[in-house]
C-alpha cells in the first residue's frame, strides 16, 4: 500500500479542514438537526433506489415485465379483431331484413357478424353449446347466449339486441318508427346460470400475481441486501454512525418505493395498452377489485418487508439467505397456491375465507375473495385493518431480531434462537 | 484527555472480554492500543461506537458521555474491513460522508479529495470489489477519514500491510495527529508498532496493564545497560555484580548481559568490573521492547497469552471480540 504522502502533509490536512468546515459547524457537539434521524433514513433509502435502479438486471426485468403486461393486455384484443365474424343463428331461417340487421349490428359494434339459418330452436341451442354460434336470435322474441356475463352482454350481441328490438317494435306498432328514439331492446337470456363477471376474476388474478411477484421478488432483495451488508462486514462501519432501526427502515423504504414504482408502471401500461387495443380487460376491470388490490399490495409489502429483513440478518453468508427466507414465504405460497382454486371455482371454502382474515395470508387471499364476489367490501376493510395491526406487530418483532442478529457472525442463527435472544436483549 | 474509557466491563457468557478497562487518550498523539489477541481491544473499540453494548462502565468524549452527535465526528476502521462490494468507490466514500452529516456538495468534494489523496485517482468509478486488495485497504481508510473526524479509531490498521504500506499508514496517522485529531489504533504486534506511536495503553485479559509514553515505558523504572566482554560468550564476568548495583535480566547468545540498574548504581563502576574481565566490546543504555514490558508486567509472553486465549476459546466454544 503506497499512500503517497510525498506532498507536504500539513497543506493536505489544512485543506481537508477547510472543505469540511461547513459540516463541522452543524455537526459536532452542536445542536443536532431535528430531522437528522429521518435524513439518515432517507440517505439509506436513496442509496438503495439509486444503486438498484441503475443496475442492468433491474432495467431489463422492468422492461420485460412492462412488455409482458402490454402483450397480455393487448394481444387477445388484437387477435380477436382479426378473427372470424360472430356467427348469429336465426331460428326458423333468415331473411334479408334480419340478415341486414345482424350485419349492421356487427358493423356498429366495431366487428363483424353474419347470420346463419337454424332449422329449430333445439338445433340452434346445440350449436350454441358447441361454440359454433356466438348467439341465437329468435326473431321478435329474444336472444340467447351461452352464458350472460355479470355485467351484461357486450359487442355485436348487445347491438343486435337493440336493433332487433327496434325491428320488432316497428313491425308491431304502426308509426313506431317515429318513436325509435326511446330505444327498445330484446331480452337476452343464458342457457347456463350467470357467472361472476369473468373480467372481475381476471382482474383479481392479475392483482394476485402482481402482489405475489412483488412481495417475493422485492422481499428476497431485502434479505439478500442485508445478507450482503452482513457478509461484507460493511454493516459495522454503517452502525458506527447509523442506528439499526434507521438502516432497516431506510432499506425497506427504498426497495419498497422501487417496487411501488414498478407496480405503478405496470398499471399504467395495463391501462394505456388496454385502451389502445380496446381490450375488454380494461373496460371490464372492476374498480373495487383494483382498489382492494392496491391496498393489499402496500399492506402485504409492509407486513413482509421487515420479516424478510429479519431473515436476512440471520445469515453470515449471502448464499444462506434462500434457506432463511423460506419460513417467511410459506404463508404466501400457501395463499397463492390456493387462490387459483377460488378463481376457477364458484364459491370459496371456509378455510380460504379464514386465510382472508389472517394478516400473513390476507394480502393475497382477500383480493381473491373480493374479486370472486365471495366477501362484501366491509369484510375487506376489516381484513385490511387486521393486516395493518399485524404489520405493526411484525415490525416490532422483526426489528428486535434484526438489531440483535445483524452484528453476529459465525453459523447461521435459527429463528427460534433469534427470537429468544431478542426478547432477552 | 479527549477520550476516556472508564471501567468498561463486558461478558460473553462465561468469557470476560472487558474487566474494568480504564485509560485515557490525549489529542494530538498517535496512541497505540496494544495487547495480545483476545485481550479485549476490538470489544473496547466497538464499545466506543456503541456497536457493542457494555455491561458496565462509561466512555466519555471531551468530558461528556459519548452519544450519537459525538459519534458522527468519529472515524472508524473496523478490524474486519467492510465496504459495499458492488458500489463504485466514489459513491461509497460520498455516501459515508453524508451519513456523517456532510451536505451534498461538501461530501462530493471531500470524497474526491481523499480518493486523490490516498492514491486512488482514476478509480472513483470502479466497483470496490474490482479494486486490488491494497486499494480496498485505502478505500476503507478513505471512508474513515472522509468526514474529517476529530477522533480516528482504527482496529489493526497495520495488519496485512507490507513494510512500505506500514510506513504510509503510519505517516497518515502522524499527519492526522499533528492536525489535532485524536488517533487511537490497535495492534497485537507490540514490537512492530513501538516506533509508530508516541503513547500506548497495553491491556491483557480485559484490564489495563500499563499506559504511558512509549519512551518512558521502554526505559522503565530501572535503566537497562547492555554489556559484552570480548571472548566471554556466557557473560561469566557479570557473576560478580551485587544486587545493590543491578540484576542480570537475561543473557543474549553472543554473551551480552542485559542488566537492570538500581537507582543508586554507578555505571562506571560496572564498566570497570567488565574491563577487569577483558576488553569491553559493547557498553550501552538500551530500551526494552514493548513485548518485554508486557512480559515483565504480566508474567506471560505475548505468544503464551495468545495461545491461552485460543485454547480457552476452543474449550468454551464462546467467541468474543472480532468473532462476535
Amino acid at each position: 500500500m503506497n499512500l503517497s504522502l510525498s506532498d507536504d502533509g500539513q497543506r493536505g490536512s489544512s485543506s481537508a479542514r477547510t472543505l469540511s468546515a461547513g459540516a463541522e459547524t452543524s455537526g459536532e457537539g452542536g445542536p443536532v438537526r431535528a430531522n437528522r434521524p429521518l435524513h439518515v433514513t432517507w440517505l439509506v433509502a436513496r442509496r438503495e433506489i439509486r444503486l438498484r435502479a441503475k443496475a442492468r438486471t433491474f432495467v431489463i426485468t422492468t422492461a420485460i415485465l412492462l412488455i409482458a403486461v402490454a402483450l397480455a393486455v393487448s394481444l387477445p384484443a388484437i387477435l380477436a379483431g382479426k378473427s372470424k365474424p360472430d356467427r348469429i343463428g336465426v331460428v326458423g331461417g333468415t331473411t334479408a331484413t334480419i340478415s341486414g340487421i345482424i350485419t349492421e349490428a356487427g358493423r356498429l359494434s366495431g366487428g363483424q357478424a353474419v347470420a346463419v339459418s337454424e332449422p329449430s330452436l333445439a338445433a340452434a341451442e346445440t350449436a350454441l353449446r358447441g361454440g359454433d354460434l356466438s348467439a341465437v336470435l329468435v326473431p321478435n322474441s329474444k336472444i340467447i347466449v351461452k352464458q350472460v356475463p355479470l355485467g351484461g352482454v357486450s359487442g355485436s350481441v348487445q347491438t343486435l339486441a337493440q336493433l332487433a328490438g327496434l325491428a320488432k317494435l316497428i313491425q308491431a306498432v304502426p308509426g313506431a318508427a317515429s318513436a325509435v328514439a326511446h330505444g327498445v331492446t330484446l331480452p337476452v337470456t343464458g342457457l347456463e346460470k350467470p357467472s361472476t363477471s369473468l373480467s372481475a376474476r381476471l382482474t383479481g388474478l392479475f392483482t394476485v400475481v402482481i402482489i405475489w411477484v412483488l412481495i417475493s421478488v422485492y422481499g428476497s432483495q431485502i434479505a439478500l441486501g442485508i445478507g450482503e451488508e452482513k457478509s461484507s462486514r460493511v454493516v459495522e462501519v454503517l452502525l458506527s454512525t447509523v442506528r439499526p432501526v434507521q438502516l432497516l427502515i431506510g432499506k425497506v423504504l427504498g426497495i419498497g418505493l422501487l417496487a411501488l414504482a414498478q407496480a405503478g408502471g405496470m398499471l399504467i401500461v395495463f391501462i394505456v395498452a388496454g385502451f389502445a387495443s380496446g381490450s375488454s380487460l380494461v373496460h371490464g376491470a372492476e374498480l373495487g377489485v383494483v382498489i382492494a388490490g392496491g391496498v393489499f399490495i402496500v399492506l402485504g409489502y409492509a407486513f413482509y418487508c421487515t420479516a424478510f429483513a429479519a431473515a436476512g440478518s440471520l445469515v453470515s453468508r449471502q448464499s444462506d439467505v434462500n434457506s432463511t427466507i423460506l419460513p417467511v414465504q410459506l404463508p404466501l405460497i400457501l395463499a397463492y397456491a390456493l387462490s387459483y382454486t377460488v378463481i376457477y371455482a364458484n364459491g370459496a371454502n371456509t378455510f380460504f375465507r379464514v386465510l382472508g382474515f389472517l394478516p400473513p395470508t390476507a394480502p393475497i387471499a382477500m383480493p381473491v375473495l373480493y374479486a370472486a364476489g365471495d366477501v362484501p367490501a366491509w369484510q375487506v376493510a376489516v381484513a385490511a385493518v387486521l393486516c395493518a395491526a399485524g404489520t405493526v406487530w411484525m415490525a416490532r418483532v422483526a426489528t428486535a431480531i434484526y438489531s440483535n442478529s445483524i452484528l453476529r457472525t459465525g453459523p447461521r442463527i435459527s429463528f427460534r434462537q433469534a427470537i429468544k435472544e431478542s426478547r432477552k436483549a | 484527555m479527549e477520550l476516556e474509557l472508564d471501567g468498561l466491563c463486558r461478558r460473553y457468557g462465561t468469557v470476560t472480554a472487558l474487566d474494568g478497562l480504564t485509560f485515557g487518550v490525549p489529542a494530538g498523539q498517535v496512541f497505540g492500543f496494544l495487547g495480545p489477541n483476545g485481550a479485549g481491544k476490538t470489544t473496547a473499540m466497538r464499545a466506543i461506537f456503541g456497536v457493542t453494548a457494555l455491561d458496565a462502565g462509561e466512555i466519555r468524549w471531551r468530558g461528556k458521555p459519548v452519544g450519537e452527535a459525538a459519534r458522527r465526528t468519529f472515524g472508524y476502521m473496523p478490524e474486519e474491513r467492510g465496504l459495499y462490494p458492488a458500489m463504485a468507490l466514489f459513491d461509497q466514500v460520498e455516501y459515508f460522508a453524508q451519513l456523517h452529516g456532510m451536505d451534498g456538495p461538501a461530501a462530493k468534494k471531500a470524497a474526491w479529495y481523499w480518493i486523490d489523496r490516498l492514491g486512488l485517482s482514476g478509480r472513483g468509478r470502479t466497483r470496490v470489489d474490482a479494486l486490488s486488495h491494497g486499494n480496498q485497504q485505502r478505500a476503507q481508510l478513505a471512508v474513515a477519514l472522509v468526514h474529517d473526524p476529530e477522533l480516528l479509531v482504527l482496529d489493526e490498521p497495520f495488519s496485512g500491510l507490507d513494510p512500505a504500506g506500514i510506513d504510509d499508514m503510519s505517516a497518515i496517522l502522524a499527519e492526522r495527529a499533528a492536525a489535532g485529531v485524536t488517533v487511537l489504533f490497535s495492534s497485537h504486534q507490540l514490537d512492530l508498532v513501538e516506533g509508530l506511536c508516541e503513547a500506548v495503553a497495553i491491556i491483557y485479559q480485559g484490564r489495563l496493564v500499563v499506559s504511558g509514553l512509549v519512551a518512558d515505558l521502554r526505559r522503565g523504572d530501572r535503566p537497562r545497560l547492555a554489556v559484552r566482554v570480548a571472548g566471554d560468550r556466557t557473560g561469566a564476568w557479570s557473576a560478580v555484580l551485587s544486587s545493590s548495583v543491578g540484576t542480570v535480566d537475561s543473557m543474549r547468545s553472543d554473551g551480552t548481559a542485559e542488566i537492570s540498574l538500581t537507582r543508586t548504581a554507578d555505571s562506571q563502576a560496572i564498566l570497570d568490573l567488565a574491563r577487569a574481565a577483558g576488553p569491553v566490546e559493547h557498553f550501552a543504555y538500551e530500551d526494552r521492547s514493548l513485548s518485554e514490558v508486557f512480559r515483565q508486567a504480566t508474567g506471560a509472553s505475548v505468544g503464551q497469552a495468545e495461545a491461552e486465549h485460543a485454547a480457552a476459546a476452543r474449550a468454551t466454544g464462546v467467541a468474543t471480540g472480532a468473532e462476535l
